[in-house]
């Protein structure tokens, strides 16, 4: 099964380098931010291309992440993150990632927030596909990363396929 | 599913002019995972989920969920805005199909 799926990768790989090579490059640049998000890949590729080797810190004063210790339905785990920084046009937090290690498709979601939202806060249920971290991932208005995690012990995996 | 893209929004009961106020919302939506067939390839077809969720308050856009297959099925999303005016919330969900799914609610002052 690895290899099929390798295979299919390498690809997936090889039409994308032609399309870009062939002068394509509204093509290219076409693709919604969304499905540029919901790549097939492991974390480390995911992570690398979303944020390009920028180095992050450890938000552990900084960031709440609340997710269940152990999640019996893999198919709904309830995740919350919420910032412990100011939300004024100077200096607010721009988006919030929240990233499932262990998953198909890594990155879940990213939240762009405003000075309007008030409060660095976002709530949302995800799918957890096996036991693995958690990560929520905060970019501050200034560019800096932020980045905790937290292990869930999936009991039932929720990503099928 | 004729439910598809019914959404529901939560205010809390009491908002103060100037309250940050928690918003919850969730929409009936299938969020299609991967299917894959016998030998283990993934099945190639238009898989219909949701990719962006607009959250616009008093026509301003306040926060924007870029969404993937990792997010559960009827997916249910919470938010923060700073209740500063009487006016509408409108959250707005975009699925890989064209899909455009629409949830209002008021914010008035008690």
């Amino acid at each position: 099964m690895s290899l099929t799926r390798r295979e299919m990768l390498g690809g997936l790989g090889v039409l994308g380098v032609a399309a870009a090579a062939g002068g394509g490059v509204s093509l290219a640049a076409a693709p919604a931010v969304a499905q540029t998000l919901g790549a097939n890949e492991t974390v480390e590729t995911g992570l690398a291309r979303v944020f390009g080797g920028r180095p992050m810190k450890d938000g552990a004063g900084l960031i709440k992440l609340d997710v269940p210790l152990i999640a019996e339905n893999g198919a709904v785990v309830p995740v919350a993150v919420e910032v412990n920084s100011p939300m004024t046009p100077q200096s607010y937090v721009k988006s919030i990632y929240v990233v499932a290690d262990r998953n198909r498709i890594p990155i879940v979601t990213r939240v762009a927030l405003s000075p309007e939202s008030g409060k660095a806060y976002m709530g949302a249920n995800i799918r957890l596909g096996e036991t693995g971290d958690v990560r929520a991932i905060v970019e501050q208005s200034d560019g800096s990363l932020w980045q905790i995690k937290r292990e869930v012990k999936v009991t039932v995996g929720g990503c099928g396929g | 599913m004729s439910d598809i893209g019914k959404v529901r929004l939560r205010l809390p009961s009491t908002i103060k002019a100037g309250d940050v106020v928690q918003v919850r919302c969730l929409i009936i939506h299938p969020m299609e995972r991967i299917e894959r067939d016998k030998a283990g390839k993934v099945i190639d077809k238009k898989y219909n989920y949701i990719t962006k969720v607009v959250v616009s308050y008093l026509g301003k856009t306040v926060s924007t969920f870029d969404t993937t297959q990792s997010v559960s099925e009827n997916p249910y999303f919470a938010f923060t805005l700073k209740a500063t005016d009487p006016g509408m919330v409108t959250v707005t969900f975009l699925d890989t199909l064209g899909g455009k799914y629409e949830g209002t609610a008021q914010i008035a002052f008690g």
